[in-house]
């Protein structure tokens, strides 16, 4: 057997118990192809189980290992670094607890706090910053500005009180059922210095947020608020967003001018 | 292509539990090792205490990744990575293990065996080769443990070993207690293993503890048995003073359980270098 097939039919027994084995390994190389395989799910498990404590202290242990062993079975880890283990594990939690959206709601929380934790460094823009860098700024360029991001910013429409959620499991007292917000919300993540740190906001902030992470310009952001509010109001609002931004040190660097075509 | 220093003393592995004491300094160790992996990020907390640690201490460079048995050949984007990260710290040198962890499709995640066949030594040398080029450096590699060997072995641990120093110019990062539990588990002398390296090339041993039964488990959990202290006397012997680190990744107890274990390294350590003076 070429080293190829080999490491090809070993890796299958790690993968699978069923397969059977070649003549030529004996009842010895089993065993220790059992040790190896149980390893295998234990660590990847256990990763899985690190990057996830509060969806598995809230969907209970049990479950939370059938649901990792589920993903590792449908997809098995490619990648050499056992962080991003959890890469996809949220859309697998969205289909096994499709009736409980709160479970991957709170699993994107944890999994995208676990990514801000080793985002790329780089400093936010403060507000002196951003006052200065738009200065001169005429009325062309506020509507075609953009902004830049922190790497380490994370935004979903959430179903739930995460919030509450994640304060509640923190004190490892889970509520009999998650909480829901009083109006709709979505959870912002980033990183403040090394802390990766989460909030709430408005469905709306949270939508525009979105759009300009995407690419919008303030001017579009502004078109669409002024659809929703009265023009005085828009205008107020589009700022006091901006403002909010800035404050939470989300806001990494801003631009103007139509977007650099590739 | 830069060699390795001239170096030996006692150090420990940089775990989350030990961090705050290692970034203030005040641990008597002569050298931290660090899981690569776990600082081949983008940034954050782990670079900021690695940048805080090797301020303070040497730093060994501890890789789980390179897959250097793999028929597939290296994989370059790991190692542009891991090259960043030797940039940023300047490590005392770099190690990984005799294994492969993937095929061309997963990756298991564990040091998984190879087979001491021509074909397997010719992958490996190539491979090391090739990883050795592209990192500027000669390598450690490090015998692992195992739990099964195959039917198509061509020679012992060994000898496969020596031949990949032989032909790579690669170094050894001798684990007494792998040499241990693979002893146990396949039915060869430990003292066979130690007669047939190159024990000038070995550069540092680890110490470990393993999970006793009908076969051997290389666990990190508990402390060095009697068994591999005696072990590690004999080796020592044969290599002199060499640099030396306990390994625990499992269970990790207080730090000064960990240094009173380092200080039993450092007393066999002295008393074989008295025996041999």
């Amino acid at each position: 057997m070429s080293l190829a097939a080999l490491q090809q039919e070993f890796m299958g027994h790690v993968l699978d118990e069923e397969r059977p084995l070649p003549r030529h390994w004996d009842a010895r190389m089993g065993e220790g192809l059992a040790i190896y395989r149980n390893a295998y799910r234990t660590r990847l498990i256990d990763a899985l189980r690190e990057t996830s404590p509060k969806t598995a202290l809230w969907v209970g242990d049990e479950a939370f290992a059938q649901a990792a062993a589920h993903r590792l079975i449908l997809h098995p880890p490619q990648g050499w670094t056992l962080d991003l283990i959890g890469e996809g594990f949220v859309e697998t939690l969205e289909e096994l607890f499709a009736a409980d959206p709160d479970v991957a709601d709170l699993a994107w929380l944890e999994w995208a706090m676990h990514l801000a934790f080793t985002a790329p460094d780089c400093p936010p823009m403060d507000a002196a910053g951003f006052a200065e860098a738009t200065s001169d700024f005429g009325e062309e360029d506020w509507a075609t500005m953009r902004l830049a991001f922190m790497p380490s910013l994370h935004v979903r429409a959430v179903s739930r009180d995460c919030g509450a959620l994640w304060r509640a499991l923190e004190r490892e007292e889970p509520p009999a059922n998650a909480p829901l917000p009083e109006s709709p919300m979505h959870c912002i993540v980033w990183r403040e210095g090394l802390e990766p740190v989460f909030a709430q906001v408005p469905a709306r902030d949270g939508n525009h947020l979105a759009a300009m992470r995407a690419g919008s310009s303030f001017g579009e952001i502004c078109a669409a608020l002024a659809e929703e509010l009265p023009a005085d109001q828009a205008a107020a609002e589009a700022g006091a967003m901006l403002g909010d931004w800035i404050g939470r040190g989300i806001v990494q660097g801003v631009s103007s001018g139509l977007p650099v075509a590739g | 292509m830069s060699g390795i220093p001239s170096f030996h003393g006692f150090g420990l592995g940089l775990r989350r539990p030990h961090y705050s004491a290692f970034m203030a300094g005040d641990v008597p160790v002569d050298f931290i090792e660090i899981i690569s992996e776990n600082y081949m990020v983008d940034g954050g907390r782990p670079l900021a205490v690695l940048d805080a640690v090797r301020e303070r201490y040497p730093v060994a460079m501890h890789g789980v990744s390179l897959s250097v048995g793999s028929a597939q050949g290296v994989d370059w984007d790991y190692l542009a990575r891991l090259k960043a990260l030797a940039e940023r710290i300047e490590p005392l040198w770099m190690s990984d293990h005799l294994c492969w962890t993937r095929t061309s499709a997963h990756n298991s995640h564990d040091l998984l065996p190879l087979p001491y066949t021509a074909e397997a030594l010719d992958v490996v040398c190539a491979n090391l080769a090739r990883a050795q080029d592209a990192l500027g450096r000669e390598l450690l590699l490090e015998n692992p443990s195992s739990y099964c060997s195959f039917p198509d072995d061509e020679m012992a641990e060994w000898e496969f070993l020596s031949e990949v120093c032989r032909r790579t110019g690669c170094h050894l990062l001798l684990d007494v207690n792998n040499v241990y539990v693979s002893a146990r588990n396949h039915g060869f002398a430990a003292d066979d293993f130690l007669a047939g390296i190159p024990m000038e090339r070995v550069r540092q041993i680890h110490l470990a503890g393993h999970t006793p039964g009908a076969i051997l488990i290389d666990t990190h959990d508990r402390e060095v048995c009697d068994d591999v202290w005696a072990l590690y006397a004999e080796a020592i012997a044969m290599t002199g003073p060499v640099a030396t680190m306990i390994e625990r990744d499992d269970a990790i107890p207080p730090l000064p359980v960990l240094l009173a274990e380092l200080d039993v390294a450092r007393d066999i350590a002295a008393q074989t270098e008295r025996r041999a003076a």
